[in-house]
């Protein structure tokens, strides 16, 4: 059993009022007439995350899950970690979304020799007034971008500890707030490939989301052919116009924050975060981050899906974006092939849906 | 360093060095004839008796033969040490397990001791050994055993950890008249709901399975009967507006919800059976 697919919209009254023979039911249609309408008006939200869909949509051909979810994890104030072989445009669409918000944008391409100093900043001295003056690393954006973050040791991402989780900076005694939004795109290559070191577990879990970037279908890889060779593919980012501030998004978010979720649907999710603890095939569960992750997740897929509330579908179809980064399987597990995916459908399938 | 090596090399070499070459010398001298062939071990033998002089024959000296009393040999009989065969019996003394061993040996041991008996049992110890040499190979190839007679393993239920009312066993007209009593609408437009994925259930049209959301039964139904699915999407919407969202159901609302769940149910029992599962 999979959980809807996310480009599925969530069937709408004015989509299911196709002729029906036998089954033509006097069952009013128009949503506002039955009562059954949003009480919040989420016009605003999916009309502006449809901008940014839209811009996005002209470069990138396809990935539209992919899409999605980082819309989900932008509206959820959360961070995404994208992973795939390279080439199939992680740090292309990374830079799209960034460019879509009009807010301060960083790149940190991440080596095996940078330090901790190169991603925050240091103190320098000044000789003229006998004092240090800190110096703002590339972290200090508002959308950063951290390219092959799985190529510098575990020393410098001990570095985004403090500030993906709590949105400061301290140096010298001194915390330094980050902006808002504040949110970290990163890329990475499965860990198989050479010149490459597996994330700490404390700062996987501080990603919100871990999207797999697969290859385009065929027919995908072929429009992306059409149009590089129509001479599309020579500056791509230019077509992508601002469309989402950060005051708009702010709004955004709080729209999110507000969302209805049932205690039931709140059991659910601790249900599940709570199966990957005891699992068998699992060395170590998820967090109670990770819950709260799913909860913020499912809300914001929610009001994209045009609901004030939460069902469970959307727990389900965030369930592997949420954990499968933040669970370990035993060392039996993994001989035998198996991958978190798995233990994480296993898990959604052994706990009953609240209805 | 390398000098104080060669000197001491050179004490160890030279008296040992020496007496080796003496020796190997003496072992080469002592040697017949160093490289041919050297007779059989047979002939050798046969050669050294030829070579010895015979003995004559003793006619005169009768060896005594010497036999045990027979009273000593009672008291030897006797004796539990020298007594040889193993009982079939367990020994005195012995606990429960040790007694039912003994009972069991003495029961099978007359079926393998015959000749019939031990060739029954080398089959079975080598079939079994054969059996195991299998499996370990067969498991380290990673092979489903199941599949090997053609049939896929079935899905064992799952392990679900609680489990909220059963849709096949709930008294659907009574909890909807006590929720409708007690005035709990959204309650009733739950359970009104839940009566009719029992009904599609019953009809094929859906596999309930309690992981299952209703997009999934949306999906099932849209495969089973196209035609019922606009209906249903609508009555799942208003039930996720009601039980999810939270959303206070009105007297008025809730009559026309009611109608439109009784109106599906009704068409839905004038449809049969699902085809395709049916």
């Amino acid at each position: 059993m999979d959980p809807q697919p996310l480009n599925e919209p969530t069937p709408s009254a004015a989509q299911d009022a196709e002729p029906a023979s036998a089954f033509a039911s006097g069952a009013p249609t128009d949503a506002a007439a039955t009562g059954f309408a949003p009480r919040t008006d989420l016009s605003a939200l999916t009309g502006q995350v449809e901008a940014v869909r839209q811009q996005i949509g002209q470069v990138i051909v396809g990935q539209q899950d992919l899409l999605e979810l980082l819309l989900v994890a932008l509206l959820a104030d959360g961070h995404v970690l994208l992973e795939g072989v390279p080439g199939v445009a992680k740090t292309l669409t990374a830079k799209l979304l960034a460019r879509t918000l009009a807010v301060p944008f960083s790149r940190i391409q991440f080596t095996p020799d940078l330090m901790p100093a190169d991603v925050l900043g240091t103190s320098i001295f000044r000789p003229t007034q006998g004092d240090f003056e800190f110096r703002p690393g590339p972290i200090f954006a508002s959308v950063v971008l951290i390219d092959e973050i799985n190529r510098a040791p575990a020393k410098t991402q001990s570095a985004l500890f403090e500030v993906m989780e709590e949105r400061t900076v301290t140096q010298d005694g001194t915390a330094h707030h980050m902006a808002t939004p504040f949110v970290v795109l990163a890329t990475q290559n499965p860990v198989e490939q050479e010149g490459t070191y597996r994330l700490p577990e404390a700062q996987l879990d501080r990603f919100l989301f871990k999207l797999n970037v697969g290859y385009p279908t065929l027919a995908e890889e072929v429009q992306i052919l059409q149009g590089h060779h129509s001479g599309f593919g020579g500056t791509p980012l230019e077509k992508v116009k601002p469309v989402l501030s950060a005051q708009d998004l702010a709004a955004l978010r709080q729209q999110v924050g507000q969302q209805r979720v049932e205690a039931n649907v709140l059991e659910y999710i601790a249900k599940i975060v709570g199966q990957t603890r005891a699992h068998k095939a699992l060395y170590l569960g998820a967090s109670p981050r990770a819950s709260l992750a799913l909860l913020n997740g499912a809300k914001a897929l929610a009001a994209l899906r045009g609901r004030d509330f939460v069902t469970p579908e959307d727990v389900q179809t965030l369930a592997a974006p949420v954990l499968r980064h933040r669970i370990m399987l035993t060392p039996e597990r993994e001989m035998e092939g198996g991958t978190p995916d798995d233990v994480v459908k296993a898990i959604v399938q052994s706990v009953e849906v609240p209805r | 360093m390398r000098k104080a090596n060669t000197k001491r090399l050179g004490r160890v070499q030279g008296p040992w060095g020496h007496l080796g070459l003496l020796l190997l010398l003496g072992w080469l001298l002592a040697a017949p004839a160093l490289g041919a062939p050297r007779p059989p071990r047979q002939w050798r033998a046969l050669a050294d008796t030829a070579s010895a002089p015979p003995l004559p024959a003793d006619a005169t000296a009768q060896a005594p033969i010497r036999r045990p009393a027979a009273e000593r040999l009672r008291e030897l009989r006797g004796q539990r040490e020298l007594q040889y065969v193993e009982g079939t019996g367990a020994p005195e003394g012995a606990g429960f397990l040790a007694r039912l061993m003994a009972w069991l040996w003495r029961w099978l041991a007359p079926v393998f001791n015959t000749k019939g008996g031990r060739v029954a049992w080398d089959i079975i110890f080598y079939g079994l050994m054969g059996a195991t040499l299998l499996f370990a190979v067969l498991k380290l190839l990673q092979v489903d055993l199941t599949k090997v007679f053609g049939r896929a393993p079935r899905a064992l239920p799952l392990a679900y950890e609680t489990g909220q009312e059963n849709i096949h066993e709930l008294n659907f007209a009574d909890a909807l008249a006590q929720a409708e009593a007690a005035g709990n609408l959204r309650l009733a437009v739950r359970l009104g709901y839940l009566q009719l994925l029992k009904q599609l259930t019953d009809r094929d049209f859906i596999a309930w399975q309690p992981d299952k959301t209703n997009q999934a039964y949306l999906r099932e139904l849209a495969a089973s009967q196209p035609t019922a699915r606009p209906a249903f999407a609508e009555l799942t919407r208003q039930f996720e507006y009601a039980w999810y969202g939270e959303l206070p159901v009105s007297a008025a609302l809730y009559q026309q919800v009611r109608e439109s769940q009784r109106q599906f149910g009704q068409q839905l029992s004038g449809a049969g059976r699902a085809a395709h599962l049916a």
